[in-house]
């Protein structure tokens, strides 16, 4: 393909610390109070209402600055290594700053990447290319966003996004050869304790659900309460309904496909019929919905504001709950486990789950954080170890 | 009006056939009596009406009554009559990930009165007795599948003795199938699953032949793909049978039908010859193209989530809301096929699937 020629030299004219100075001005612009690029990104993007995206991507584009860049750098490239020319990334999903992290990565790994966006959010990668060129034209002529699936065959890595079945194939038609990462289908879950006053909880693990209406691999698909002392479940369910009313008008949900809501309404029949449930839901609206489980079962995952609060006894409920999910589970954002905090990790990593974080920060990973379990730059590039001394 | 005199009614109507008049008002008394027995008897339709907030007693109109959600059938018996009186259970194909949509049956009678009714007017409207040859096993190899039953059924009723299943508990041989039809000298039914219809026609490709199938020969197919086998549209599917088995457009029909009810639908191209999209319900079902939160009709022409009332459902519940996108059309409705869900637009995979859960 010409355009990874193009690519590639484009990239051979960078040196490390532009890259680092580029990702770190253009996030900066996307976060910057009435950013064009966010308020434009918040306008088309279709699946989000605009303050859902307007907050999502100012609160997770926090931290992600030259400092971070440089070390993330740092730390995880210091040895000898080949760095592929051209890496294509194959994006999935809806959400912007998980596309944003997608292309600055291999960028920030010192390859040139070309695109392509997810079907469910053509704007994010686009926009994102458009603000990196305009930031530095040099740097952003490293970037290309387009729709050839012939780069999966011609560029020098490559790393995709999608279900299990999708990153399969593709890992398949990479074949051995080329650096590969695959990023499938996770689901995450909120673990709630005893110690935190379960409004001050509800309202967290809102935040949590509301930031990308559930549709995420880091959205809670369950939280779990510890239901000690008894009634502490119900609680949380009550208060979660406060929640989610008080996001109704700041973050109101997006509009739902037929299918979506046609999924939803399926949650809500499933759960109003299950013995000793206890549903809330928004009045005369899809919105948001609560539903409170009578004891340990696992109800489906929740999605588009569907959140099902699961009381469980202890700790150790609460990571048989999680055990079956690996190797699908991805974060346990957490609240009120005080010193139980070490057997909590202990549970979510043997159930293996590769992120561990505060309720309410859910979908704020740091640039840094190991995605999946995977390093977020060495898997990228292939290593060269140099053993010994010169002769 | 009891459970028993509510049956009578609509067997009566059932035996007037598909071209009996559609009559709304007696349609109207027959589903709000219904409707009001099954909440009576059904302690989970009862409880889904509370969670929407629907008053059953202010119930006026057979549209107001609550269509229940497919897998909400999953989740809860919502059958009328003691577990112990079931005599047969029908369960959905299972091979989208989660639970199986079901159907118990304490008694068959109308169950057959409705699939017989409107199998004879739909398929064989022009003949006592046919050949029948089946891509699916009989009911004796798959006795939860109401397909299965469904064929089983036709067969008794409207097949003769040759008429044969091709498929078998353990599956079933291509080639046998094509000598089979290869040899056949008479019309038949040929009547199967989506996707056995493309394993025939891949066989017939990958053998570089072509079928001639008697005149009078009609084609019966239904259930999509499942991923059992590659995908095509209604229009390329009939197109290959067309091609390869040298049976008119004209002489082939879809159906559409769930586990979760006891009425199936079908173009009515044998009746009229011509060849079309548009399905027919029979005057004992009526079918309505809603929003799925409201469940309220959508604007004329426009698509939505079909939800289908059916007076021969009285075991269980008579209003379901499916998961298929479509759209009312003159004398029927059009069918697009399963909705887009959750898995399209985000990267949380609908668990169930990955579970393989419940």
């Amino acid at each position: 393909m010409r355009e990874l020629a193009e690519l590639a030299a484009a990239r051979d004219a960078l040196d490390p610390r532009r890259v680092i100075r580029a990702l770190a001005e253009t996030f900066e612009r996307w976060r910057a109070p009435g950013s064009p690029e966010r308020v434009r990104l918040a306008r088309e993007h279709g699946v989000y209402s605009a303050p859902v995206v307007e907050r999502g991507v100012k609160l997770a584009l926090a931290g992600w600055n030259e400092e971070s860049l440089a070390s993330l750098r740092a730390r995880e490239l210091s040895d000898p290594c080949w760095v592929p020319p051209v890496t294509a990334v194959w994006l999935a999903g809806s959400i912007p700053t998980a596309a944003f992290s997608a292309l600055a990565l291999p960028l920030l790994a010192g390859s040139a990447v070309y695109a392509k966006p997810a079907s469910a959010d053509p704007v994010s990668a686009r926009l994102f290319a458009a603000s990196l060129a305009e930031t530095d034209p040099a740097v952003g002529a490293a970037l290309a966003v387009g729709s050839d699936s012939k780069a999966l065959d011609d560029a020098d890595a490559v790393v995709a996004h999608g279900s299990d079945a999708t990153i399969a194939l593709v890992r398949a038609r990479v074949g051995p050869g080329r650096p590969f990462v695959g990023y499938g289908h996770k689901l995450s879950v909120a673990a709630i304790g005893p110690a935190i006053e379960p409004l001050v909880a509800a309202r967290r693990l809102a935040l949590d659900v509301a930031l990308w209406d559930g549709r995420g691999c880091l959205s809670p698909a369950w939280a779990l309460a510890l239901d000690a002392p008894r009634g502490r479940a119900a609680e949380l369910a009550r208060a979660l309904a406060t929640a989610f009313e008080e996001l109704e008008d700041e973050l109101p949900r997006g509009k739902l496909e037929p299918g979506e809501a046609s999924e939803l309404v399926e949650l809500r029949a499933r759960a109003a019929v299950r013995d000793g449930t206890r549903l809330e839901m928004a009045a005369g609206a899809s919105t948001w919905t609560v539903a409170l489980e009578s004891g340990e079962v696992r109800p489906p995952p929740g999605i588009f504001r569907f959140l099902s609060v699961v009381p469980v006894a202890d700790v150790e409920s609460l990571g048989r709950f999680c055990a079956p999910l690996a190797p699908h589970l991805s974060c346990v954002g957490h609240a009120g486990f005080g010193a139980e905090r070490g057997r909590l990790a202990a549970f979510a990593a043997a159930a293996g789950a590769s992120r561990l974080c505060p309720l309410g920060r859910m979908q704020l990973p740091p640039l840094d954080w190991n995605h999946d379990g995977q390093p977020p730059l060495r898997g990228l590039v292939r290593w060269l170890d140099v053993e010994g001394a010169e002769i | 009006m009891t459970r028993a005199e509510l049956e009578r009614e609509v067997l009566g109507w059932i035996a007037e056939g598909v071209t009996a008049p559609t009559d709304d008002a007696r349609f109207e008394a027959l589903a709000l009596a219904l409707f009001q027995l099954q909440i009576e008897r059904g302690a989970a339709y009862r409880r889904l009406c509370a969670a929407f907030g629907c008053d059953p007693r202010s119930v006026r109109h057979w549209r107001e009554i609550p269509a229940v959600p497919t897998g909400a059938l999953k989740e809860a018996r919502f059958a009328i009559f003691p577990p112990e009186a079931t005599l047969r259970t029908f369960r959905s194909s299972g091979t989208s990930a989660g639970a199986r949509g079901e159907l118990e049956l304490d008694d068959l009678s109308l169950y057959d009165a409705s699939l017989e009714a409107t199998f004879r007017a739909f398929i064989c409207p022009d003949a006592e007795r046919l050949r029948f040859l089946v891509l699916a096993p009989s009911a004796a190899d798959a006795p939860d599948s109401s397909l299965s039953y469904m064929f089983s059924r036709a067969v008794e009723r409207m097949g003769t003795a040759t008429s044969r299943f091709l498929v078998g508990a353990d599956g079933w041989e291509p080639d046998q199938a094509i000598a089979e039809l290869a040899a056949a000298r008479e019309p038949v039914v040929l009547a199967g699953t989506a996707f056995a219809f493309v394993h025939l026609l891949d066989r017939l490709e990958a053998r570089g032949e072509t079928l001639a199938l008697p005149a009078g020969t009609r084609v019966m197919e239904t259930g999509g793909f499942k991923g059992r086998s590659r995908e095509l549209t209604r229009e390329e599917l009939h197109g290959e049978i067309e091609a390869k088995l040298g049976v008119p457009l004209t002489r082939i029909v879809n159906q559409y039908g769930m586990c979760e009810l006891a009425t199936q639908f079908y173009e009515p191209t044998l009746r009229t010859g011509v060849y079309g999209d548009v399905k027919q319900a029979p005057p004992w079902v009526r079918v309505r193209v809603v929003d799925p939160v409201t469940q309220k009709d959508v604007a004329g022409g426009e698509r939505g989530v079909l939800a289908i009332c059916d007076l021969a459902n009285t075991g269980s519940v008579l209003a379901l809301l499916t998961s298929d996108l479509g759209e009312l059309a003159e004398g029927g409705f059009r069918i697009f096929g399963r909705l887009r869900g959750a898995e399209a637009r985000g990267c949380s995979l609908a668990a169930d699937a990955l579970l393989g859960a419940r």
